[in-house]
């Protein structure tokens, strides 16, 4: 039996270097479908669809909110087919009860344990409408690895050099931040999977450079030392959410292969000063994450910000502005207060302004995004900078043996595509 | 609980939220003559479910039936608790909210915000 997982396209952010970096929750998903099911995998940002392939089932993977309505135009066309369309992952569960209105089925929760009964079901013309297994999630421990095998590897390449792999040894998240859906989502209790799994996992993946992904690493001293601690032997190299500041994980995390970690600055603080230096201290790059348009800021804290992110040495800066997705306190006190006016999905994707901010126009809100973008990197562009924590890995990988040269044979292509030499 | 956040709750109430799974949150009533306060705390963190924003049209109707409360004399109040911060959207909050009655059930939610002021007002009048 043939079933097409696919995973929709979004309208990247103007201006911003983009990277397409292999998905993850896909490939997690892919690993809790029946073995007798043969699974073909079609991201569609980097290919192009094939709705007339023969398959009998089609599964849709969404992870973003500006990704929805493709994936539902997907669905559509698949239906017209006569194809039956099921939809998972994050951004399925954000706008479950829409996502219905172009679904065979919808699943809610996590995959593990459940993808047997749903297969048998499709085999039986008893697909259910909703699988809602929001209030069941699978103990962690059954969490298997994700299927990367099923990646058209060649596809995440630049110029030859292999994009980051991604993995998870955790879920959940028993912190409730203001923008996050992620409580709603994985619930409130943080749930880290058995640290020889990760280990399995990690030695699996063929790629030294990885992004881990969970929300935050920082929810269990313990077992964020021993999963660093087992980290060591593999020599990754690494790029993950926060880490705890203690300098013992710090130590941990640097020994562990940790190049670089991101780092919320929501305020000019010694506390941000601080951690930023820390990090630094035990080789660790930092990557500011800074969210604009909070009710607290005036343009003067912004522009104020903007500044700090330049003394402080940040290794790289990644600018938002306050995308109000639904489940969040951010959406409720947003709708609340009336000052939502853009529904489009396809806009909430972090770069545009789609609600009345407290202290600004909508529109001197977009233009200090703009002016954050543009102040931060006027003097060394986002690509110079990554380059130069690309050097920072790159010199830790000659040194312990783990470096791989780039792919000749990939080295005009960027994604997939040929690029154009740059002629000086 | 502290004791400020204890004055606009009695109890924690139990309900099935979105997808039924299980929330809690804060829940104070106050009978007077001519109309029926209900102040529902957001216990935030402690809540593992549903928002009481989220499902106000649910749980202002699963509360009216259950506690016998006329929609008509109803003033139904959220309640954000201060959640010691220094960020201003983290601070106590109250909205009235006012919902449209469409075939017995609770809809199209609109809010108010009112002052701490204005909510002791109501229950002390």
């Amino acid at each position: 039996m043939k079933f097409q997982l696919i995973f929709p396209k979004w309208r990247k952010l103007e201006g911003q270097t983009t990277f397409n970096l292999p998905p993850h929750g896909a490939v997690v998903f892919a690993a809790t479908i029946p073995d007798y099911v043969e699974v073909e995998f079609i991201d569609e940002n980097l290919e192009e669809m094939r709705f007339d392939d023969d398959v009998e089932f089609v599964g849709i993977s969404m992870l973003l909110t500006t990704q929805i309505k493709r994936g539902w135009a997907i669905a559509d066309e698949y239906r017209k087919r006569g194809k039956k369309v099921i939809f998972g992952g994050i951004s399925t569960m954000l706008h479950a009860e829409e996502t219905m209105l172009h679904a065979d089925a919808v699943f809610l929760g996590e995959a593990e344990g459940h993808m047997e009964q749903v297969f048998k079901d499709f085999r039986n013309g008893q697909l259910k409408k909703v699988y809602n297994h929001m209030n069941d999630l699978p103990p962690i421990e059954i969490v298997g690895p994700a299927r990367r095998e099923l990646y058209n590897r060649d596809l995440y390449y630049h110029k030859g050099v292999q994009m980051l792999d991604l993995f998870h040894a955790s879920r959940g998240c028993k912190y409730s931040c203001y923008p996050c859906a992620v409580s709603y989502l994985g619930g409130r209790q943080f749930r880290p999977r058995p640290i020889d799994r990760s280990i399995e996992e990690l030695e699996t993946i063929d790629n030294n450079r990885l992004f881990i992904v969970d929300n935050s690493l920082a929810q269990d001293t313990q077992w964020e030392k021993d999963l660093f601690r087992e980290m060591i032997p593999l020599k990754k190299k690494w790029c993950s959410h926060t880490i705890e500041d203690k300098p013992e994980v710090l130590d941990l995390a640097a020994q562990a292969g940790a190049w670089y970690v991101y780092q919320a600055v929501f305020d000019t603080s010694d506390y941000i000063k601080r951690r930023v230096k820390q990090y630094h201290d035990y080789g660790i790059g930092v990557e500011g994450t800074i969210l604009l348009g909070l009710d607290n800021q005036t343009e003067d804290d912004i522009k104020r910000l903007i500044d700090f992110l330049l003394e402080i040495d940040l290794d790289l800066a990644e600018f938002t502005v306050l995308a109000p997705f639904p489940h969040t306190k951010a959406y409720n006190d947003l709708i609340k207060q009336d000052r939502i006016f853009n529904k489009n999905w396809d806009d909430y994707n972090a770069g545009q302004v789609v609600y009345q901010p407290k202290h600004m126009s909508p529109e001197r809100l977009q233009e200090l995004y703009q002016y954050a973008w543009d102040t931060f990197y006027k003097d060394e562009t986002q690509e110079e900078k990554m380059f130069k924590l690309l050097k920072k890995v790159v010199s830790r990988e000659m040194d312990d043996g783990t470096f791989r040269k780039r792919r000749p044979d990939l080295s005009k292509t960027s994604f997939g595509k040929n690029v154009k030499p740059k002629i000086a | 609980m502290e004791a400020n956040a204890s004055k606009y709750q009695d109890e924690v109430y139990n309900f099935n939220g979105l997808w039924d799974v299980p929330s809690i949150c804060g829940l104070k009533i106050v009978m007077k003559q001519d109309k029926s306060i209900i102040i529902a705390t957001d216990l935030f963190d402690d809540n593992p479910g549903t928002s009481i924003t989220e499902w106000n049209t649910n749980l202002a109707k699963e509360l009216c039936d259950k506690y016998k409360i006329d929609v008509n004399q109803l003033v139904y109040i959220e309640h954000t608790p201060d959640k010691k911060t220094k960020l201003s959207f983290n601070q106590e909050s109250f909205y009235k909210v006012q919902f449209e009655i469409l075939n017995d059930k609770f809809a199209n939610p609109k809010w108010e915000q009112m002052t701490k002021e204005d909510v002791d007002n109501l229950i002390t009048e």
